[in-house]
């Protein structure tokens, strides 16, 4: 059975840049929110009635059938360090890690399929990949859910749909996200109006890894706030057909425009990029962020070569703070940190000289 | 905690600059974040939208006192942490929360998806398709009954394809 820190040796589906729009479309992600009928939720379940429903959850998956490859972590006896790579790697939710009693998570072998028990809501089922591949995601998801509710008694209202411990998640308990890498739009100050659009029709918009790091990275994951009254068909096709197809022609064009109008300070951008990435001595999280953001851009745009998409988008993980901590093998705290970082990065980068 | 830059309340956002390689830490409150652009509108939270809702929702001391007997959940105790305790708090705090869901869900009041019976499930199928005839049916008479001799020709060709498919009646 595989263990959080056997992901580290492997990239997970989502980064792996091998969906459609990769360059710009890092990830397609599918949520849904299920609870149990027969168990209050989550937040009101006493601790027997949380281990009953973890129990009941954990055995319902592993019963699965084996071609979905799935294996379980029991969250509650897992070590720190190990839950955090699984948030690294969106796996699993911050809440989920921090959280307290009975409570897991089953993982397909590839990432693409996650499932966590007793986070806000009893089930959260999470289908996560590379690209531009919503419906994909959504059929997946769907199967999956189909399959459970063949012997979980849901919690269902006909008016309100699938009951969710909070009321923005009812009637679909559908999630969409999708991860974008938009540093054109950024360079050149369009971002604004993508945001302001964004806030008109009702999208939430938050950063590659979470708090803190929203403006850092040009990372941005749009999502749909509104889970009730509209199909899951409605929600995906206004994603696949038009906010996505959108924001991407905006950050196409802004790539054009720096190349033809702003060639020299697009690379000077990505040369300044470059240089920190291969030469500094101590690196924080959000400065390697800033910086493989431009780097990354560079690769893309083919103004850098010999690097290519897949290693930038795995330096991008490896050197999240967990991470970093597991592949180098020791527990690393504030400047030991951010020069072991700046280290891994001068060795990645020296390795394959841009 | 770290306090605020600008006005010493405690810091929620915390952010690295880089200018020319050169980074420089900012610690900033919720407000200061918002004045100074570091956050868009658009980058709050779903739960803090709600949480929003909720204080805003003009006290009521009836409703605050209400309680669910099955998990003990009281409307205050929602309007605190946005979570509800069991399924059956939707129909226990049913008015209350009618308001809360239409402006959480842009005046949507009502379920259009999936359903729990999946017409995936060979069973589910079978009803949903039962239904559907029954209801072509009665749109059938009242057509008949209107003298719409070509809508009801319509409707008698539908239900015979209905009819025709496996697994009816």
């Amino acid at each position: 059975m595989m263990k959080p820190g056997d992901l580290t040796k492997q990239n997970g589906e989502w980064l792996s840049a091998t969906g459609p729009k990769h360059e710009i479309v890092i990830s397609s992600r599918v949520r849904l929110a299920r609870n149990l009928a027969s168990f209050p939720f989550v937040s009101k379940a006493s601790q027997p009635q949380r281990s009953e429903l973890h129990r009941l959850c954990r055995d319902r998956l592993l019963a699965l059938p084996g071609n979905l490859n799935l294996f379980y972590v029991d969250l509650d006896h897992t070590e720190d360090v190990d839950r955090q790579i699984l948030v690294e790697r969106h796996l699993i939710s911050k809440q989920h890690t921090s959280g307290e009693g009975s409570r897991g998570v089953a993982i397909s072998a590839d990432e693409a399929l996650s499932v966590m028990v007793n986070e806000e809501d009893h089930l959260r089922m999470q289908v996560l990949r590379s690209g531009m591949r919503l419906r994909e995601c959504w059929k997946t998801a769907d199967m999956l859910d189909n399959m459970l509710q063949e012997h979980l008694d849901y919690a269902f209202s006909e008016r309100f749909g699938y009951l969710t411990a909070c009321p923005t998640n009812v009637g679909t308990g559908l999630r969409v996200s999708v991860m974008m890498h938009l540093p054109a739009l950024k360079l050149t100050g369009e971002i604004e109006k993508v945001f302001r659009a964004a806030k008109d029709t009702h999208l939430a918009i938050r950063g590659l890894f979470g708090e803190g790091t929203e403006a850092i990275g040009d990372f941005y994951q749009i999502s749909n706030q509104t889970t009730l009254g509209r199909t899951e068909e409605e929600i995906l096709n206004e994603f696949s057909d038009s906010i996505i197809p959108r924001i991407l022609t905006a950050e196409l064009t802004a790539r054009s425009i720096l190349e033809q109008e702003r060639p020299l300070a697009l690379d000077d951008r990505i040369g300044r990029a470059i240089g920190v990435l291969r030469n500094a001595r101590l690196l924080s999280t959000e400065e390697t962020l800033y910086f493989l953001s431009h780097l990354r851009l560079g690769v893309v745009m083919g103004r850098v070569t010999g690097l290519d998409i897949d290693t930038i988008n795995k330096l991008f993980l490896q050197t999240q703070p967990a991470h970093l901590q597991r592949v180098l093998g020791r527990t690393l705290d504030g400047e030991a940190r951010k020069a072991a970082r700046a280290d891994f990065m001068r060795q990645q980068l020296q390795a394959r000289p841009p | 905690m770290k306090k605020c830059d600008r006005c010493n309340k405690p810091a929620t956002v915390h952010l690295t600059e880089i200018d020319n390689g050169i980074p420089t830490e900012l610690h900033l409150c919720d407000q200061c974040a918002g004045e100074t652009g570091y956050i868009q509108q658009a980058h709050i939270p779903l739960n803090e939208v709600l949480n929003q809702l909720l204080q805003a929702q003009s006290r009521s001391a009836k409703a605050d006192g209400l309680r669910c007997e099955e998990c003990g959940m009281t409307w205050q105790e929602f309007k605190d942490t946005g979570l509800l305790g069991c399924m059956k708090d939707y129909d226990i705090f049913a008015a209350q929360l009618q308001g809360v869901i239409e402006s959480a869900q842009q005046g949507a009041t009502r379920h259009t998806g999936k359903c729990k019976e999946s017409p995936t499930d060979p069973n589910a199928a079978v009803k949903l398709r039962q239904a559907e005839l029954n209801r072509l049916r009665k749109d059938l008479a009242r057509a008949v009954q209107r003298e719409s001799y070509e809508e009801a020709a319509k409707l008698r060709d539908q239900i015979k394809v209905l009819e025709s498919s496996p697994g009816t009646d």
